[in-house]
């Protein structure tokens, strides 16, 4: 579909996206710290972090909407501040509130943003209809864009950034809010856009849309924790993970977290997953003896380590669980 | 920095009618106010002459004289009369009464004019209103004139034949200058600029440009910050439109539906009222230019506001001092000088008298040349003033 793009960037091999040293303070509030990171073409990037981290803050630096206040980053090989027009012409933007005009409709829209970016009208009309067509909106081409779901909203936010084919989309939280089914929708789009060789910078607090990406970025108060792919930042866990069956539950958790050896406890599907240095010496010592006479220990097993669990190890700090390879 | 790119424009100005024609609100203020405004304050500023105020008369003095001086002021159509019985004490309470004067003759007026001691009548005004009040005094003044008039006449034609052959043995020089002095000196008015005395010519360009003012500072105001409460402005600006393009995009719907407004109203003014307009190229050139002006406002009012409701908020305080300082529909001479030098500042000032000068003084450019120009400085001002603000906002 967006096949002859490909031959557009000529330079495939060189990092789309290079952030040195980056950073944004509001005053005293270091909203993004010293963010170094070089991202590849064709890449998935998942930025992940909690609310007030820094994400949405770094993509406005990127799309040329805020400048920074240290570092400098560059998109494409122009700098996204000085050469921010030009950089605008490389890439699509989704931002986090939906912001297109709810009075106009869903082809209103396109059509408007494809004039703004200057795309030809010949090519603009073959655009439109494709782009109504992946984002499954053909039959509500002529419906005003705030009388559209959620989901739809998204999807059409998503067709508008791609109006002018650019090789490189920026989303800001495209899921959030979002049904499961339209989640999936948008994941798909995003997979067949990456497949046709376009870069994609999404932030998320979603843990399994971390496990979609090609790469992760732990990002924690304006820092960069660790980056890489899922498979390697769970591998970056250390130590064993052990999860237990413990009735009643919830007394558990509580009086668990609170042992000195434990460093976090948190509830999976009924399991209670124990964040600990030495997991091995302390299912031993407790296979001796069992601290909790209240408590039925009725069951224990090892567990392989998920997104979850490796962000919570990194942004709550328990280096003694983790191979500090990356950051 | 590129050219500004037509098609670019045109589709932010194609998007902007969109959102005007989408919002039926606006859209029918905008069909049906301004012929109705007009019409309206057409006929509100028609009548500037007072009839029928209501008052009260009080005659404590009932003699044949008097009754001649009531026959008289009874004519005056500019007073409603309500006779009192002459033992009314609280004639001088005119809110107690409903009305705006009261006229008290006193007791033994009729003896004072023959006695060579000419008492006063006493008017009781109401102050209020500054205007009104000089208006009935000037009005009862010229009923006691003619009074007075009539009563001369009267004497000279009752005056004995021995005082008449008295008078001819005086110098005719004499005669002639007593004459003289006894007839009622005057001054012939020549009205010029506006020989019918319409005021509706004089008040029209008030209503255009009110009408344009209100309406145009008040939509565009809203328009940026529209799309900065919604968001949508960000988006606008990761697209590679500059800000040029994004300005005139958005002048360009509000100058189209402005300038409908123009003609609607002008036709409402010719064929309602019967105004004629003179050199409408030269009309057509002072409204473009007070159209830009206003529609720089309202950008540059839009670029300053965070929200819509701050956009109206600001807009309202820049037009409340307009309405009552531009001379829109009372002379600027009537202001004290400290104040006009406030009214210079504001554009429907310089539009009104630019306005003035062409459709009723038919004067050429050289006299409204300097309203022209700080109407094009004023467009320039607002416009380079919003766009340098729309840069603040970008970073």
């Amino acid at each position: 579909m967006w096949a002859g793009h490909r031959n557009k960037v000529s330079k495939m091999n060189e990092p789309v996206i290079v952030l040195n040293q980056l950073s944004k303070s509001f005053g005293d509030v270091h909203a993004v710290q010293n963010l170094s990171l070089t991202i590849e073409p064709s890449t998935i990037f998942g930025f992940l972090g909690a609310n007030g981290a820094g994400k949405t803050t770094t993509i406005r630096m990127l799309c040329g909407l805020t400048h920074p206040t240290g570092g400098s980053a560059t998109v494409a090989g122009a700098d996204v501040w000085k050469d921010r027009h030009l950089v605008r012409t490389k890439f699509g933007y989704v931002a986090q509130r939906f912001s297109l005009y709810p009075d106009l409709t869903v082809e209103e829209n396109l059509r408007f943003f494809g004039g703004a970016c200057r795309v030809p009208a010949a090519e603009l009309e073959k655009r439109i209809s494709r782009l109504l067509r992946v984002t499954d909106l053909k039959s509500k081409r002529n419906a005003a864009a705030g009388s559209l779901s959620g989901g739809m909203r998204q999807l059409l936010a998503l067709g508008c950034a791609l109006v002018h084919d650019p090789p490189l989309l920026f989303l800001d939280e495209p899921t959030s809010g979002l049904d499961p089914v339209h989640r999936q929708q948008m994941w798909n789009l995003l997979y067949d856009l990456s497949n046709q060789g376009k870069t994609i910078f999404v932030t998320t607090h979603y843990m399994d849309e971390a496990e979609r990406c090609t790469e992760v970025g732990f990002l924690e108060a304006g820092r960069l924790l660790a980056k890489a792919s899922p498979r390697a930042l769970k591998a970056s866990f250390r130590a064993r993970l052990l999860e237990l069956d413990i009735e009643p539950i919830m007394p558990a958790l509580v009086r668990l977290r609170n042992l000195p050896e434990v460093l976090g406890v948190s509830l999976r599907s009924g399991g209670l997953r124990i964040y600990a240095a030495e997991p091995e010496k302390l299912l031993a010592s407790w296979r001796a003896q069992w601290p909790f006479p209240d408590l039925n220990l009725a069951g224990e097993r090892w567990v392989e380590p998920d997104m979850e669990d490796v962000f919570t190890a990194y942004s709550q700090g328990y280096d003694a669980v983790l191979k500090r390879s990356t950051s | 920095m590129k050219w500004p790119s037509l098609g670019a424009i045109l589709s932010v100005a194609y998007k902007e009618f969109l959102h005007i024609y989408r919002d039926r609100r606006v859209l029918i203020l905008l069909l049906i106010l301004p012929p109705l405004f007009t019409i309206i304050f057409g006929h509100a500023f028609e009548a500037n002459e007072m009839t029928s105020v209501p008052a009260l008369l009080v005659n404590r003095d009932n003699t044949p004289r008097t009754q001649r001086f009531i026959d008289i002021v009874s004519k005056n159509k500019t007073f409603q009369w309500r006779k009192q019985p002459p033992e009314i004490a609280d004639e001088s309470d005119l809110l107690k009464h409903h009305v705006w004067a009261a006229l008290v003759i006193p007791n033994g007026w009729s003896d004072t004019l023959t006695n060579g001691d000419p008492h006063p009548v006493i008017l009781y005004l109401d102050g209020s209103d500054t205007n009104t009040a000089t208006q009935l005094q000037g009005s009862v003044q010229q009923s006691l004139a003619d009074f007075q008039l009539k009563e001369r006449d009267a004497l000279v034609e009752s005056l004995p034949e021995e005082v008449l052959e008295l008078g001819k043995k005086l110098p005719v020089q004499i005669r002639k200058q007593f004459v003289s002095l006894m007839t009622a000196w005057s001054a012939e008015g020549k009205i010029l600029y506006n020989p019918k005395e319409r005021f509706i010519d004089y008040v029209v360009p008030g209503i255009l440009g009110l009408i344009l003012q209100l309406l145009t500072v008040t939509l565009m105001a809203c328009t940026i910050a529209r799309e900065r409460e919604a968001g949508t402005l960000y988006q606008l600006m990761v697209t590679s439109l500059q800000r040029g393009e994004i300005v005139i995009g958005k002048v360009l719907p509000y100058l189209a539906v402005s300038i409908c407004l123009i003609v609607v109203v002008s036709l409402v003014a010719l064929l309602h009222f019967h105004v004629r307009f003179y050199q409408p190229p030269a009309l057509a050139l002072i409204c473009l230019l007070f159209l830009l002006c206003s529609l720089g406002l309202g950008l540059l009012i839009s670029a300053f506001s965070r929200t819509q409701t701050q956009a109206i908020q600001f807009s309202v305080f820049f037009l409340l001092p307009v309405f009552v300082l531009s001379g829109a529909f009372a002379p600027l001479e009537q202001l004290p000088k400290a104040i006009r030098y406030i009214s210079e500042i504001f554009p429907l000032t310089h539009f009104c008298r630019a306005f003035r000068l062409v459709n009723m003084y038919h004067a050429g450019v050289s006299f409204y040349l300097v309203d022209l120009g700080v109407l094009l400085a004023g467009a320039l001002i607002t416009f380079l003033g919003a766009a340098f603000l729309l840069k603040r906002i970008e970073e």
